[in-house]
């Protein structure tokens, strides 16, 4: 038994071990060397790049990460809530049309679909067309390129995953505890608050992690959508690892964010155990 | 239960936010003008679309990127679940999930890293090679979470019932828990690919002078303002795909 | 009819590669070439170019730093070539085979980054001044004006740390060039002061919201202004009373790139005056190369957007190479002035 295992293992492990683990620790090296003149990582060891982040203006960026990601997330919550409840509650063959039908955008391009709302609120964009047209406005409104624009884009990009793990969890929510509250004179809403919600804490729980990891680490759509002025974590460690040739510094940021990552993951799985993923 | 109206209505609410501006997009990938007044059907923006030899050419190298990368990547990942399914190995299956939750930016800098260390004793470069081998390491995550997932209702009785029949642990793997995976494998196979040919932040970092992809050429179209060939390739993506996994659901149903 | 031409397109592509054996790889600024420059050359010369663009001097060096990119020819502008040349990035330049050389200006022959012309062989050279919709009243006239919060949201700088330090720089009264960390400390307060003004930081990508309309001032190199305002009536520009920058784009070949020789013929192409000509007309850049320079027509020579007249010339600083902790500085400033 052992034998096969180590050579289905083989390659996986091969794999992690070179192009993850391997390059991870490469980073954490460069963390502490400093930048040469130009570019590049040279020798003195220095802590400087992990003092550095303690500096005010960095804590702006992730503070502004932080809030937008919360805002993304709650959003998505609150929005994915009633619809993973709508869909749980169809019947069979309808309900993998709803799940289709949600999935459908999240298949399509991360890239298209953030253009998709470029599209639309640009000052020349189609929702200020029609604003203009329709007289409401005189002078278009400023919708893209702010912070709005970038928690909105990071909704749509990752409302699905709010949306399935609340959708398998309430799917196998049993449907007698509710006929049982509402035997038992609850309200619709009562039956929810009381009974439904609690019982998909870990749904909520799991939907609420998926989506906050990446909103954190999100960089395409501050990119494009705010306009490369509301730089947040992801934005600020490919500029390092780009146009600003600081690869120390870039390394040092990554891996606090990592830091960060990891405590938010461990907390989730100390909780829920490893089948909320 | 009394349903109230308030959950179909929000719910259909919710889909028009999804759908709306994608359908949005490709409705004016038709326009004959390149501004948001409706001017009259056109296709002029996808004859402009497969004319550019250089769109031409980044979409051939997602593909052959996608596929090559979803080869290995379902393939491997496929054979550590089910490795993983038997005994679990805390460093593998933790390394695993770690790199998912990973933001990309923070993989492809490091792979990235990675390259250019390896560059300075090996005269290689950046280049399709190195995209591929980005890809699969990112995809085998993936595979390995849906198969998993699929793994954890299958029923390790059925194994041992071959084993005492007299097959070889190979047998078992291969003419029971194969057969049952075979969705699962579909479906990551299938995830695999989209992650793949959609992926920019980490190809854009290790990609060389021949490995443009799709994605990179989107994005330097994007950022240079409205253009309505990104609306025609949107299009033609949107629905590919739509129609790509409604076809693998049918295929899934099948079985 | 699409289908039938997207098949054959791709078989084409399948068929092209063995044909041309003779390969070059070029990274170049956007709309820095005519249409058919590099298709001409591909055919007089039987190469296949490989052509990709990019939009700032980072961006590019970012790729090509390591000295393992696969890019033969890239156009770094003028200040940037002493720092890739200490770093072992550049090839010599053969002048046997560049005869095409004499035609280049006199004013251009030895530029201070590059005296003798060892490395760095001059193509087109730009100005930085404000592109501005000409409904804004009133019309800005030095880089100080484009700190008035009458621009809220419709302001766009370059994204590029020399310019924009260097727009604070003038604005403060000093020079381009300074190394002085107080000055460098003062243009990056500057900025981060403009900062709630901007709508983004953006080079040639502005050129297309100009024209719409949607960005009323920017930040502009006099090629992507010129390429602007034909395209719409709308837009003037003007060169900034308090002095603004030069800088000369050239050409080199990188050490690491196998096909030295394809190189310097794709130079020596690049400095034919008629094909040099034809780009400088039809993209509306200012050719360094003089015998092109006679062959454009009266109207593009005397375009005063493109060929500023002596005494506006005299306000002028060409950006210079900064010593290793200036640059150093830059760059952090840089940083900080983006994550604010």
């Amino acid at each position: 038994m052992n034998r096969l295992r180590a050579i289905f293992l083989a390659p996986a492990a091969g794999f992690t071990v070179l192009l993850f683990l391997v390059p991870m620790s490469i980073i954490v090296g460069y963390s502490f060397l400093t930048r040469g003149v130009y570019g590049g990582v040279v020798s003195p060891w220095t802590f400087e790049n992990y003092q550095r982040l303690f500096d005010p203006l960095y804590g702006v960026i992730l503070w502004r990460s932080l809030v937008m990601s919360t805002a993304a997330t709650l959003l998505c919550l609150l929005i994915a809530f009633p619809l993973a409840l709508f869909i749980a509650r169809a019947g069979a063959r309808r309900k993998s049309v709803y799940l289709y039908l949600v999935i459908l955008p999240f298949w399509t391009s991360f890239l298209v679909r953030t253009y998709a709302w470029m599209f639309l609120l640009r000052d020349s964009g189609l929702i200020n067309s029609i604003l203009l047209s329709l007289k409401v406005i005189s002078e278009p409104l400023p919708l893209l390129y702010n912070e709005t624009a970038v928690v909105v884009g990071l909704v749509y990009g990752y409302l699905p995953f709010a949306v399935l793990p609340l959708f398998s969890n309430l799917d196998r929510l049993d449907k007698n505890l509710l006929e049982a509250a509402a035997d038992l004179g609850a309200t619709p809403w009562q039956t929810i608050r009381r009974v439904v919600l609690p019982l998909c804490a870990p749904g909520l729980r799991a939907a609420g992690v998926l989506v906050f990891i990446p909103c954190l680490g999100a960089y395409l759509t501050p990119d494009l959508l705010g306009g490369g002025k509301s730089i947040m974590i992801g934005n600020l460690i490919q500029n390092q690892f780009t146009t600003a040739r600081d690869w120390p510094f870039g390394s040092a940021i990554s891996l606090a964010l990592m830091a960060l990552v990891m405590v938010l993951l461990m907390a989730l799985l100390r909780r829920d155990g490893e089948e909320a993923l | 239960m009394k349903q109230s109206r308030f959950l179909p209505v929000f719910a259909g609410l919710v889909y028009a936010f999804l759908h709306v501006p994608l359908l949005i997009l490709c409705a004016f990938s038709f326009n004959s003008s390149r501004f948001t007044i409706w001017e009259g059907f056109s296709l002029e923006w996808y004859r402009a679309m497969f004319s550019d030899s250089q769109l031409a050419e980044a979409t051939w190298n997602s593909l052959v990127i996608a596929l090559v990368s979803t080869f290995f990547a379902t393939i491997i990942g496929t054979l550590c679940a089910y490795g993983l399914w038997k005994r679990n190995s805390k460093w593998l299956s933790g390394s695993l999930y770690l790199s998912l939750v990973t933001p990309e930016i923070v993989t492809g800098i490091s792979l990235l890293a990675l390259f250019q260390w390896i560059f300075r004793y090996w005269q290689v470069q950046l280049g399709m090679h190195t995209v591929i081998l980005a890809h699969i390491a990112f995809a085998i995550a993936y595979v390995l979470l849906v198969v998993m997932a699929r793994l954890r209702t299958a029923e390790p009785a059925l194994e041992d019932a071959a084993l005492d029949l007299g097959a070889t642990e190979w047998q078992a793997f291969r003419l029971v828990t194969l057969p049952i995976l075979k969705p699962g494998i579909a479906a990551a196979a299938l995830l695999a690919f989209t992650v793949s040919f959609d992926d920019y932040v980490i190809t854009s970092l290790v990609a060389g002078v021949d490995s443009e992809t799709l994605p990179m050429v989107l994005y330097a179209m994007a950022r240079r303002g409205a253009n309505p060939v990104v609306s025609a390739i949107s299009t033609v993506i949107f629905f590919g795909f739509g129609a790509l996994i409604l076809i693998s659901e049918r295929m899934q149903k099948n079985v | 009819m699409n289908r039938r031409a997207f098949t054959i397109g791709i078989a084409g592509l399948a068929g092209c590669a063995p044909r041309h054996a003779r390969r070059l790889n070029v990274f170049n600024w956007s709309a820095y070439v005519a249409p058919e420059t590099v298709p001409n050359f591909e055919k007089e010369h039987d190469v296949r170019v490989r052509y990709s663009i990019y939009e700032s001097n980072e961006e590019m060096l970012a790729r090509v730093f390591s000295g393992n990119s696969g890019w033969d020819v890239v156009f770094p502008t003028h200040y940037i070539v002493p720092p890739m040349r200490e770093q072992g990035l550049l090839a010599e330049l053969e002048h046997a085979r560049l005869p095409n050389l004499k035609h280049i200006e006199p004013a251009f022959q030895h530029p201070v980054s590059d005296p003798q012309l060892q490395h760095a062989m001059p193509y087109m050279w730009n100005a930085t001044g404000i592109l501005y919709n000409k409904k804004v009243t009133p019309a800005p006239k030095r880089w100080a004006d484009l700190w008035e919060p009458h621009w809220k949201g419709h302001l766009t700088m370059l994204d590029d740390p020399a310019e924009v330090i260097g727009a604070a720089l003038r604005k403060l009264g000093y020079s381009l060039n300074s190394r002085d960390p107080i000055e460098l400390r003062a243009a990056q307060q500057e900025a981060v002061r403009q900062k709630p003004l901007l709508r983004a930081y953006l080079n040639t990508e502005v050129r297309d919201q100009a024209v719409a309309g949607d960005v009323l001032g920017a930040q502009i190199w006099s090629t992507t202004a010129q390429q602007a305002i034909d395209a719409s009536k709308d837009l003037a520009f003007v060169y900034p009373t308090d002095g603004f920058p030069l800088s000369l784009d050239c050409a080199v070949i990188l050490r690491e790139s196998p096909r030295q020789d394809v190189a310097h013929e794709f130079l020596n192409y690049l400095l034919e005056p008629p094909v040099n000509a034809r780009i400088a007309e039809t993209m509306r850049t200012a050719t360094a190369n003089g015998a092109a320079r006679t062959l454009l027509s009266v109207a593009t020579q005397q375009n005063q957007t493109l060929y500023p007249p002596p005494e506006v010339m005299a306000r002028a600083e060409w950006f210079a190479t900064v010593t290793p902790e200036a640059q150093r500085l830059r760059d952090r400033l840089w940083t900080e002035i983006k994550s604010a």
